[in-house]
């Protein structure tokens, strides 16, 4: 039935959680339904609050899927499992281990830091540009270290499913846009050839389509499916992409689908005028 | 300050970090300086007041007179019983709250329902000036060792638990989902995240409470002891001994700041890393 080169599977799923103050179900995601492939580099975008990390969230196994079904390689996610890793918004490292200690943390977690762990650790650590910086500790790091440090923790553990929740959006432009090229680059040495399957959760549509394959649109909240749009943009892809038309032309599309979803007499809407469509 | 060199993504040049660190150790040695300085002046004052007659010396001691009952104290030897017999208290006491506090603290500030029922409890004992209990203590434990140390328990067990309590509840939420999304153990998220995480606060918990187990001990021994230092100065007090009495006061002075010292110390040595350190 399912396509064998289909990694991820999210058929119907309703996400939400019960809130203690209201004691309601608070609906976050409904009927979603999706595929990614293997190998595949997928964005999703949508309005803020509308559920985007929620869903990661539950990719990640830190939220229950209500209804619905949610498979990786055929198997139910049913919480956190070691195929899976995320990287956070805040980098959230542990601020008394140093940067190669909190690269290491998943492994040792898993009881997996033997020679060949190490070993990788120190591949990690030049491959994410962060060579001689193994003794620092996170206070001493940058924006951006810290966001290194944090996607080197989640490629360590070797996943089959990588998770990033926009790590990037706490960084300043220029610092984003050198995040943005390092993480295609670590993609494309790191992830592809391994098998390495990539969602990346974003509010920033050109941020969206330079790194992804297909780009997931969600609505407002409670997030459904809008449209996956097709980024048929050459690999490797260099900053140079981000000012040919094509790019311009997906990312324009894009943007108006997203920008269709802010509904009127929303807060933080900035272009509340151009919000037509209600619900 | 730095703003400029984090939003570059550079390494951050080493020479930023000695220059401030010299410049925290030039502050430093200011400090010291200054501090010496004012301590000084008080003594000169006091030296003046009692040389002058302005005071009269066999009610306030003076500085010289107090220094040489110190040196006089330390030569025969008559200072170490006392002193030992203080230290050995605050030292049992603190063993004591750690032993206790740390693990039921930990545990009070994990589980919501023992917080609820042990929050009010906790702070009025913490509010409350212990020594107020002092009578009743002594009708409940008399006048022994026994009752002392009850004193010494009593005023360090409760800033201790209040610090730990509040470093288990203000556990960073991010570090669970680390662990969780890591596939941590139990067992290794408690020893490799929450401990650490908690280290700031148990620390500071414990600098607080030295301190004031040597006030519980000193005022323990003021009112119902039969040794130590605060029985000493009773003692030499009430015998118009003002010079020796000074003397021992400044022994215990040199204690509380080389306890404090002490876990400063620890504190810098482990929780380096934090903000507040």
């Amino acid at each position: 039935m399912n396509h064998p080169s289909q990694k991820l599977v999210v058929d119907d799923v309703r996400l939400g959680h019960w809130s203690s103050r209201t004691e309601a179900f608070s609906l976050a995601c409904d009927g979603l339904s999706f595929e990614i492939a293997e190998n595949e580099f997928v964005a999703i975008v949508g309005p803020s609050g509308c559920g985007k990390t929620t869903f990661l969230s539950a990719l990640a196994g830190l939220v229950p899927v209500a209804s619905g079904r949610l498979e990786l390689t055929g198997a139910p996610i049913q919480g956190p499992s070691p195929d899976r890793s995320l990287v956070f918004q805040q980098a959230s490292l542990f601020p008394w281990r140093t940067v190669a200690a909190n690269i290491e943390f998943g492994l040792k977690a898993q009881q997996r830091l033997d020679e060949r762990g190490r070993a990788r650790v120190a591949e990690l650590v030049e491959l994410v540009g962060l060579a001689g910086k193994e003794k620092a500790y996170p206070r001493e790091l940058s924006g951006g270290m810290s966001q290194r440090v944090n996607l080197a923790r989640a490629l360590a553990t070797d996943p089959d499913l990588l998770l990033l929740d926009e790590p990037f959006s706490a960084l300043d432009a220029q610092t984003r846009e050198v995040m943005q090229e390092e993480l295609t680059r670590i993609w494309q040495v790191d992830g592809a050839g391994r098998g390495k399957t990539a969602v990346f959760v974003t509010h920033d549509v050109p941020e969206a389509v330079f790194l992804a394959d297909r780009v997931v649109v969600f609505s407002s909240g409670p997030a459904h499916l809008v449209e996956v749009v097709d980024v048929d943009l050459p690999r490797p892809r260099d900053a140079a992409v981000k000012r040919s038309p094509e790019f311009q032309e997906i990312s324009d599309y894009i943007l108006g689908l997203v920008m269709s979803q802010t509904q009127p007499g929303r807060r933080a809407s900035d272009h509340g005028s151009n919000a037509t469509v209600v619900g | 300050m730095a703003a400029t060199q984090l939003s570059s993504d550079r390494v951050r040049p080493p020479v930023r970090v000695a220059r401030a660190g010299r410049r925290r150790a030039s502050g430093r040695r200011l400090n010291l300086v200054l501090g010496i300085v004012g301590l000084a002046v008080v003594l000169a004052a006091w030296q003046l007041c009692a040389s002058t007659g302005l005071v009269d010396p066999n009610f306030s001691s003076s500085p010289a007179g107090a220094f040489a009952a110190l040196v006089d104290a330390v030569g025969s030897g008559t200072i170490w019983s006392p002193l030992g017999s203080t230290l050995s208290i605050v030292a049992l006491g603190m063993a004591i709250s750690v032993v206790v506090g740390i693990p039921l603290g930990l545990l009070i500030g994990r589980n919501k329902y023992l917080y609820g029922l042990t929050d009010p409890v906790i702070s009025i004992m913490y509010s409350v000036p212990y020594v107020v209990f002092l009578p009743m203590l002594i009708f409940w434990f008399g006048i022994g060792m026994n009752a002392r140390l009850v004193i010494v328990v009593w005023s360090a067990m409760f800033p201790l638990l209040i610090n730990v309590i509040a470093g288990t509840r203000n556990l960073e939420p991010a570090y669970g989902q680390v662990s969780r999304v890591y596939c941590a153990s139990r067992l290794y998220t408690l020893r490799a995240v929450e401990f650490p995480a908690t280290l700031p606060y148990i620390l500071a918990g414990v600098r607080q409470a030295v301190g004031r187990a040597l006030i519980g001990a000193i005022v323990a021994e003021l009112f119902m002891g039969s040794s130590g230092l605060g029985y000493q100065v009773q003692l030499q007090t009430s015998n118009f001994e003002m010079d020796d009495a000074m003397a021992s006061i400044a022994v215990i002075a040199v204690v509380a700041i080389a306890l404090t010292r002490g876990v400063g110390y620890l504190e810098r040595r482990f929780t380096f890393w934090s903000a507040t350190a």
